[in-house]
């Protein structure tokens, strides 16, 4: 089969939706990332979190506020708070065992049950949706299909987050104390660097990017109990596939596996979703560092 | 005064019980508890079916974790494993079978064929997939096993092969042994405990086997230090590979139980909240202890049922466990096991007192 036989199948909208598909991954995936690379932590309660954004912006717009933007901020801000407190009041107490990274990931999945339940108490087991912004809330034909103009949106928002993040991290002090703390922790504590609050201040804001993703998807997924659990494999996907602890390496997974959910039925018939978790194996035991970049890029 | 007399006399009770917690004794105690059960109602005989088979499975997952220190997050893979095993044979196999062994008892033998055929498939593939899984380790290896047991779950779903039924996943009818007017049906409660009962027990027995032997050794020194294991000159991977395929394989045995006792094999085994099922029983019962997963599993499955009776509470039973899982992980790592263990070493303990009288006097006032 010729290039040029293959090419028409894929549509202008295909790529529209693999993108936006990648975006939201990766809005998932950052925080997890950018966790793991400076705490070591892969925390399994990240989908919960992603989930509880998106609940309570929902919450935030039609009870309190009918602005979308500014439920989006509320919403982030609370699952950071609620990542905060969970840091220091349980993950931090793990870090000095001998085995810590298993403690961790069982400790995150204990939350990961408390989460879901928890909002399934508070906003019951059905399923919810949100218009998008209305700035953003009409259609966009291009080259002869059409789709919702939040879909470019979203991808935008997700360049700006990694643009703000790298930004962050690079250029401000803050950012340096972190990469510092994530190449030698005890060289940076040696320096005078308050490691643990340092700690606490990273999980918030990967808890906040968690709510963030969570809370700017949610015009264009239902939002249900369910969703953390899904959405926690396809970030852990990213995030091997990227390389953990890489946010660039994030955004290339992401939008990788935004672009097979997309694609891939088109090609591959049966099947299909077996195809990241096998990209995700072959990554592991190939270049387990991931793709893209190594530990604490 | 009084009082203290009574806190003595319980002590010195409660120091001959322990004395009295001998193998053998715990052995006729669970002998006769598994009798008991069935004649218990039949919802009852469910319900302690149900915690042989997780039990089992747990058993099995904990071989891997609890003896060599890897976390596998795709334990499901071998519990859908086995459970697809049988069920595929009673399916497309059952009338072959009874043609060649006669209508009576062909339910039986096929069930036995099943069980053979789910653990053989079981193995072949924990082989492969535990060759490339024990490359890694820590959380690299709870990702590969996760991403193994959903690449599973995937092909399940999907079914490319037209074996697995999708999503609804493949109905599994037992039948009825019929033997000169003696008709028993093998899915029947009471029957289907006897057999889950005599292979769980078997299958433990045969992992305590394991786990005493040289091997079982080597597995616990990997556990505690890979490098010094090296240096003894241990062949770590293979060790993790092999623990890895016995692990498996006892976990198959958990699957086609499993399928038998839920009617069906579905998807949602291979699941990655099915393998947790596995970790959250262990751990609450306790990893560093060969029967901290049974005992895990019996706490998992009683107190989900408690939860159950009350209906404000049934839907939020995961809520308990998650809070439980995090509650034994940050303070007390040893579990459920670990914490009788502690109980029965401070009568024990107590007992080591008795002579001075005194002593044990002002421990139990200041213990009050």
């Amino acid at each position: 089969m010729s290039l040029s036989s293959l090419v028409p199948l894929i549509g202008i909208s295909d790529v529209v939706i693999g993108l936006s598909l990648g975006s939201r991954l990766f809005l998932i995936a950052v925080g997890l990332s950018l966790i793991f690379g400076v705490l070591g932590v892969l925390n399994f309660a990240h989908g919960g979190f992603y989930m509880l954004g998106a609940y309570v912006t929902l919450a935030v717009v039609s009870n309190v506020v009918d602005n979308f933007w500014v439920a989006a901020v509320v919403g982030a801000l609370a699952v950071g708070v609620v990542g905060a407190a969970i840091e220091f009041s349980a993950i931090r107490r793990l870090y000095e065992r001998a085995d810590s990274d298993l403690d961790q990931l069982i400790v995150t999945f204990g939350f990961v049950l408390v989460i879901h339940e928890t909002v399934r108490f508070v906003w019951g087991s059905g399923s919810y949706s949100i218009d998008p912004p209305d700035v953003f809330n009409f259609s966009v034909t291009f080259g002869g299909s059409t789709f919702n103009a939040y879909r470019l949106a979203l991808i935008g928002l997700a360049v700006a987050v990694l643009v703000g993040l790298w930004l962050f991290i690079t250029r401000t002090y803050f950012g340096s104390l972190v990469r510092g703390t994530s190449s030698d922790r005890e060289m940076a504590a040696m320096l005078g660097v308050d490691v643990p609050r340092l700690y606490t201040g990273v999980f918030f804001l990967g808890s906040v990017l968690a709510g963030l993703g969570g809370a700017l998807s949610a015009p264009l997924q239902s939002t249900s109990p369910a969703l953390g659990d899904q959405v926690i494999i396809d970030a852990f996907i990213v995030v091997v596939i990227g390389g953990l602890g890489s946010m660039s390496g994030a955004f290339v997974g992401a939008m990788l596996i935004g672009m097979m959910q997309s694609l891939g039925p088109q090609f591959i018939s049966a099947g299909s979703i077996a195809i990241p978790f096998l990209a995700m194996v072959i990554v592991l035991l190939i270049r387990p560092e991931g793709l893209f970049g190594g530990i604490g890029e | 005064m009084s009082a203290t007399d009574t806190g003595g006399r319980v002590s010195r009770f409660g120091s001959a019980v322990a004395e009295g917690w001998t193998r053998e004794r715990f052995g006729l105690i669970g002998a006769l508890v598994l009798v008991l059960v069935a004649f218990a109602p039949p919802f009852q005989v469910y319900l302690f079916t149900d915690f042989l088979v997780v039990a089992l499975f747990a058993l099995g997952f904990n071989l891997l974790y609890g003896y060599t220190g890897l976390l596998s997050f795709g334990h499901g893979l071998f519990y859908a494993g086995g459970a697809y095993g049988i069920a595929i044979v009673l399916r497309d196999l059952g009338p072959v079978i009874a043609d060649v062994v006669g209508a009576g008892i062909s339910p039986l033998v096929t069930f036995l064929v099943g069980g053979v055929v789910g653990l053989v498939l079981v193995v072949a593939v924990a082989v492969p997939v535990g060759w490339l899984s024990v490359r890694l380790e820590e959380i690299y290896f709870a990702l590969i096993t996760l991403a193994f047991g959903m690449l599973g779950y995937s092909l399940i779903i999907q079914d490319p092969a037209g074996l697995t039924n999708g999503t609804d996943g493949v109905i599994v009818l037992l039948g009825t042994v019929d033997l000169g007017g003696v008709s028993l049906r093998v899915g029947g409660r009471r029957i289907y405990y006897a057999i889950s009962a005599v292979t769980v027990v078997a299958a433990t027995y045969g992992v305590w086997r394991v786990v005493n032997s040289p091997f079982g050794t080597v597995c616990k020194a990997i556990r505690e230090s890979p490098d010094r294991a090296v240096a003894l000159g241990i062949d770590v991977g293979h060790h993790r590979w092999m623990t890895f395929i016995v692990s498996a394989a006892v976990v198959g045995v958990a699957g086609v139980l499993r399928a038998g006792l839920a009617s069906v094999a579905s998807p949602g085994l291979t699941h990655w909240s099915t393998s947790a099922i596995a970790v959250i029983a262990t751990v609450i019962g306790g990893a560093t202890y060969f029967y901290g997963p049974i005992v895990g599993a019996f706490i998992f499955l009683y107190i989900r049922w408690a939860i159950s009776r009350f209906p404000a509470l049934e839907a939020y039973w995961e809520l308990f466990f998650g809070a439980l899982l995090i509650a034994v992980v940050l303070f007390f790592k040893q579990g459920a096991v670990g914490g009788l263990m502690l109980i029965r070493d401070r009568l024990v303990g107590d007992d080591a007192d008795e002579p001075s009288d005194d002593d044990a006097r002002t421990t139990d006032g200041d213990g009050s």
